[in-house]
């Protein structure tokens, strides 16, 4: 296995080399580090462009709808997902006047999601719904390996828009392969479940796999048979299959990391509390107040003590 | 005519003045049968005419051939004009029918017509500066050969964005054109009272682009000009800035309490109000109307005789 970034670069690669016309381009994509590696060695010719840009992130995301209207795919490469707020009005009205004309060519934006801490209170955004929501656009976390293969393989270059995050935290540690028999329970979604245990049901959303993993170790401690569920969709539209799961374990552990405040992992918990009255939660998440905005460790903290002593075990 | 305009209202005129200068009578006349329903109530939708812009979008739209694109502002409905749109056909669509130019779902400030070109409009400020940049290199990633036209006014140039489009266009040296429509007018301020004055010609040559000051309506010499700007920058890809000082027709005076001689107001958009079709396509009688240049050439006798035909065509073709 390879590290994580090195694995997504693998994969942006293949996928690029099997797909003529298409337009990579962003800062720094070709140059440097290319983007810690992330972008390194995009493959040319047969349509394909790779376009080192200059600091324009509006009018980059204009140039994506751009190629889009003229047939041909693009792929926008970020370096930190905070920069992608200046093409905020492309995303939601660019594509509004574009969408109805059910254009075929594909226009993806790949952000860097900077989480790795201390690097200051406008480099930390960790905030893919808010973008998806506001545009109803696609987004997709990669945390992962069977995130990468799915988002990238399925979603890379395919007709319409869609955003891809990918963290910074990981981006030198292995890629992540949960252990266990692995199902994809919701393709639209991209909900796979790890593992066939029914005394538990653990949630991991945005980039909150580790803590998952942490959460799954607990269970095995404890002599749990617990199931994992990754939800790499940004703004799921259904998860039926984790709240059913919910109902025959009675207990539920939701890891999520999104800094937003109309987060996805609310309208789990509703579903959850309606459909499933008697099961227990608990949900590690973000608490939103003033640390955001100064720099810090950035880091969704697991208690695993408390996490097991809330849901009565 | 270098592309296909076989879509357009045929005009029976016999070939007394050049096609252009015709156009823009169609251009005034289309714009003025629409005011006319407008100011009648039957348009829903905001609608910003373009009186005053005709011989420019004429100019620009006909030396563009079949291979360049059109990516334009919320004021859009003279180059669609000018590209062929039939005015039945924009009248349907912006009483939002289906058998209107875009099918009923664009309306006016996004008004499209990629069969001639006009492949995107934007009613937010500076959207379409990157949204052509995309279109440009999308062209060049083909291979094809062609012009990318990207016209806004003195205020959406205000943004950032236009800036950013020209440096990109210059990096990746993309045949662009970007025709700035100087009115003066940003909504209802003037120039003066929301900034400094521009020196774009400064700006353009300040990121290497060229610049180009078209004045005085003459639409034969607008057209002239385009021309060779599009050899020009077909045969040395990058940006080039079109200026155009031109003024929005259909302002009249609005009498108040406070102002019972009438308070100026500036036409943005809507109806304007004191604009008559029955009293002719000339709407002053100066050089800020392209109708005035061409009275002043051709005489007045030919003018209102070929706007009668042209009126006549049109209204035909609406009935």
């Amino acid at each position: 296995m390879s590290a994580y970034v090195a694995y997504i670069n693998g994969l942006v690669k293949d996928v690029l080399a099997r797909t003529p016309n298409v337009v990579s381009f962003g800062q720094n994509i070709s140059t440097g580090s290319c983007l810690s590696g992330l972008t390194r060695g995009l493959p040319e010719g047969d349509g394909r462009l790779t376009v080192n840009t200059p600091n324009i992130e509006n009018t980059q995301t204009g140039i994506g709808f751009g190629l889009m209207v003229e047939g041909v795919n693009g792929i926008f490469c970020l370096k930190q997902q905070d920069f992608l707020l200046l093409g905020i009005d492309h995303l939601v009205n660019s594509w509004n006047a574009i969408r109805s004309r059910n254009p075929q060519a594909s226009f993806t934006v790949m952000a860097i999601v900077v989480d790795n801490g201390f690097e200051g209170p406008q480099s930390c955004l960790n905030n893919l719904p808010d973008f998806c929501s506001i545009s109803r656009i696609p987004g997709y976390t990669i945390s992962g390996k069977t995130d990468a293969d799915r988002v990238i393989g399925r979603h890379l270059v395919a007709p319409g828009v869609r955003l891809i995050a990918v963290s910074q935290r990981i981006f030198r540690d292995e890629i992540i392969v949960p252990a266990g028999p692995e199902t994809v329970v919701d393709e639209e979604n991209e909900i796979v479940r790890y593992g066939n245990g029914d005394d538990l049901s653990v949630v991991a959303m945005n980039f909150a796999l580790p803590q998952a993993l942490q959460a799954m170790a607990g269970a095995k401690e404890r002599g749990l048979e617990a199931s994992l569920f990754t939800i790499a969709a940004a703004m799921p539209t259904r998860w039926d299959a984790i709240v059913d799961h919910v109902g025959k374990s009675g207990r539920l552990i939701l890891l999520d990391d999104v800094k937003s405040l109309n987060r996805p992992s609310d309208r789990l918990l509703l579903d959850v509390a309606v459909r499933q009255k008697q099961a227990r939660v608990h949900a590690v998440r973000r608490t939103a107040d003033d640390s955001w905005a100064q720099p810090n460790a950035d880091h969704l903290d697991i208690n695993i003590e408390t996490v097991f002593k809330e849901i009565g075990l | 005519m270098a592309f296909d305009i076989s879509s357009v209202e045929p005009v029976k005129i016999s070939g007394l003045v050049p096609f252009e200068a015709r156009e823009v009578l169609r251009l005034r006349l289309s714009q003025m049968l629409i005011n006319e329903r407008y100011k009648a109530g039957d348009f829903k939708i905001p609608i910003h005419l373009a009186m005053g812009h005709e011989a420019l979008a004429v100019a620009a739209a006909n030396a563009m051939t079949a291979d360049d694109r059109f990516v334009l502002s919320h004021r859009n409905l003279h180059y669609n004009l000018a590209r062929g749109a039939r005015v039945k056909d924009v009248i349907a669509e912006f009483l939002l029918a289906p058998e209107g130019l875009a099918g009923g779902r664009q309306g006016s400030m996004n008004l499209i017509n990629p069969d001639m070109g006009v492949i995107y409009s934007s009613s937010i400020l500076g959207n379409n500066f990157g949204v052509a940049a995309g279109v440009a290199l999308a062209r060049k990633a083909k291979g094809e050969h062609g012009v990318t036209v990207v016209v806004t006014g003195d205020g959406a140039m205000e943004e950032g964005t236009f800036y950013e489009s020209i440096l990109f266009s210059q990096a990746q040296h993309l045949s662009v054109i970007v025709i700035v429509e100087n009115n003066e007018w940003s909504l209802a301020s003037r120039i003066e009272e929301r900034r400094r004055p521009l020196d774009i010609a400064n700006l353009a040559h300040g990121v290497g682009a060229r610049y180009l000051h078209l004045e005085g309506n003459d639409v034969d010499a607008y057209k002239a000009a385009f021309d060779t700007l599009r050899e020009d920058v077909l045969r040395e890809p990058g940006a080039v800035v079109v200026e155009a000082p031109l003024s929005t027709l259909g302002d009249w005076r609005l009498k108040t309490d406070d102002f019972p001689d009438g308070k100026f107001i500036n036409y943005h958009a809507g109806p304007a109000p004191t604009v008559d079709l029955r009293e002719g396509p000339l709407l002053r009688a100066d050089n800020a109307d392209p109708v005035h240049i061409l009275t002043e050439r051709y005489g007045e006798k030919i003018i209102r005789d070929m706007a009668r035909e042209i009126l006549a065509g049109l209204e035909e073709s609406i009935a």
